[in-house]
């Protein structure tokens, strides 16, 4: 299909968000503790994370005049479970991040708020990734590796940026349990994509004309998509088929910015040299390999329809032919 | 009461008089439900039935196939649910699935979950459109009978398309569904679409009683 700005922004911006969030968690409850200061400025820029993606929402609605009845299919529609859930994880995560300017800081709402925070980040993340593994026309997406790979990713996104907050602060133990932490995310998040990319080149070559016809007698070219072309600009769940090689060089640009840069800035950090800077670049290759990532998941996604739309190669002739034909030569030489 | 529309693959010959009809019925132009910026020049705009044209086989047993396109108007319709706003709807009464323009947000989620294709979007006004079976036409009831059917059913110059109800076993559609093993489009996606299509082969011979009783008394 086709990928748009609000979409990446959105999706992206979320889990880095969540991402951010439950890692304060982690910090606040599980792992060594880290500054306050550190953990309320991470807060707050979580809080500008999801408010950015809120607002670019609005721009993938076409028609934000009739956004009022988002709710109305709470029972059925993801998008409506999408809307309630990133909405109350922004609220409560305004009020935790906020909340220190009026309020008494590492006070029982403080904690509270915090644990909420966590919940409805990972609530929110998950309901946006089934969104897109209960489309089954969406045959790339429709898999239980979408929401594994968008919740890794998410999570991924926000532990690096997490990293590069405490490796600005110099924070030997709490940088060095993170560092150990991402690594393992790291590793998951290079499995996922791979066999999630595996699905979605079988998605792309399980489709083709003859699935399109409902009968037997194969094979099937498609000589006319019914009055319309690429980019098929009203036609938005199919997009043409990306070249081979723009396909394969976003691909390694992922794997270069999500897993091998990253990968060698936590050894790096483990290895006592590369706090500071380095985390920063790390997360900055992440996020930018996120967002490719992110275009690749919806540029090459496979929609069912695509059997109708299909851009197969030509096969030439089996029976045409440059020589003239023996009996024509006869016949002129006769002439 | 699910109305639908029966297409045979025998008798389309592809001339998308349906396609032209449909465009025509609900008004074209800059600013109708089926929008064109630039028709003389650029024809590939909004269609809300499209013919995919198709070479079938292998020399020398190669075939043209046509494949008229619209909503399916499916009994399990995949774009209803997943609707947030439930601008898109299943019409208990007739079983014609519809969008309200004024509820629709434009967010195409409804376009990626149609495993046919066959939503579009409308750019200038931010909304989703699709075949409505000319459910304007069904419910004039200042119309005589016989233009009470969708433009596209009635504008067929082959009389390949009969349109009718499904769930009635009596209707012509029914009855055409289960003597030519009429199929739906992409079934294992599990959307029961309503539309069917009757395959491409020689009509099978219908014996009756009648036929029975002839044979019987001139042979024995």
């Amino acid at each position: 299909m086709r990928p748009t700005t609000p979409l990446l922004l959105i999706t992206v911006l979320q889990g880095l968000s969540g991402g951010i969030t439950l890692a304060i968690a982690a910090f606040s409850f599980l792992l060594p503790p880290a500054s306050d200061s550190i953990l309320r400025n991470a807060l707050l820029l979580s809080f500008a994370i999801a408010v950015i993606g809120g607002i670019s929402s609005f721009f993938h609605m076409h028609r934000p005049q009739a956004g009022k009845y988002i709710l109305r299919r709470l029972k059925t529609s993801w998008l409506s479970r999408e809307a309630l859930t990133t909405g109350i994880y922004a609220m409560i995560l305004g009020v935790v991040a906020l909340g220190p300017l009026v309020l008494p800081v590492n006070s029982w709402w403080y904690w509270v708020g915090g644990v909420l925070a966590s919940i409805a980040a990972l609530a929110a993340m998950f309901v946006t990734a089934m969104l897109y593994a209960t489309i089954p026309a969406m045959r790339s997406w429709h898999s239980p590796l979408t929401v594994l790979s968008m919740m890794a990713v998410g999570l991924s996104s926000g532990g690096y940026a997490m990293l590069a907050l405490l490796g600005e602060s110099h924070l030997a133990a709490a940088v060095h349990r993170l560092a150990i932490f991402m690594l393992l995310a790291t590793i998951v998040v290079a499995g996922v994509k791979l066999l999630q990319w595996k699905l979605f080149r079988d998605a792309r070559r399980s489709l083709n004309a003859a699935t399109g016809t409902g009968m037997p007698r194969a094979p099937y070219r498609i000589i006319d998509t019914g009055t319309t072309r690429p980019p098929y600009h009203t036609q938005t769940q199919v997009w043409p088929d990306l070249p081979v090689s723009l396909r394969g060089g976003l691909e390694a640009v992922v794997v270069l910015t999500m897993v091998l840069l990253p990968l060698g800035v936590i050894v790096a950090t483990l290895d006592g040299t590369g706090a500071g800077l380095l985390t920063v670049l790390g997360a900055i290759s992440f996020l930018f390999g996120t967002f490719v990532e992110r275009w690749l998941f919806f540029g090459d996604a496979t929609h069912s329809s695509k059997v109708w739309f299909v851009d197969q190669e030509k096969v030439g002739s089996r029976v045409a032919t440059n020589r003239p034909s023996p009996a024509l030569v006869h016949r002129f030489r006769n002439m | 009461m699910q109305l639908t529309i029966i297409t045979d693959l025998n008798k389309c010959v592809g001339c998308k008089s349906c396609q032209v009809s449909c465009k025509e019925h609900n008004t074209a132009g800059a600013f109708g439900p089926v929008p064109d910026n630039d028709p003389y020049r650029d024809p590939d705009g909004m269609w809300w039935n499209r013919i995919v044209g198709m070479e079938t086989g292998e020399y020398p047993n190669a075939g043209v196939l046509y494949l008229p396109k619209a909503c399916m108007h499916c009994y399990d319709a995949p774009c209803v649910p997943v609707c947030p706003t439930g601008a898109s709807y299943k019409r208990q009464d007739n079983g014609v699935v519809l969008v309200d323009y004024d509820s629709c947000i434009g967010c195409q989620l409804c376009m990626w979950a149609c495993p046919y294709g066959v939503r579009e979007f409308d750019e200038e006004h931010g909304v989703v459109k699709k075949c409505t079976m000319c459910i304007d036409r069904l419910e004039d009831e200042s119309l005589p009978d016989y233009e009470r059917q969708p433009a596209c059913v009635q504008s067929c110059p082959t009389h390949a398309r009969t349109f009718g109800d499904l769930d009635d076993p009596e209707s012509k559609v029914s009855q055409l569904v289960a003597q030519r093993q009429g199929f739906g489009l992409l079934p294992e996606l599990g959307a029961r679409p309503a539309v069917h299509y009757l395959p491409r082969r020689p009509a099978p011979v219908v014996i009756d009683e009648k036929d029975v009783l002839r044979v019987m008394e001139e042979r024995y």
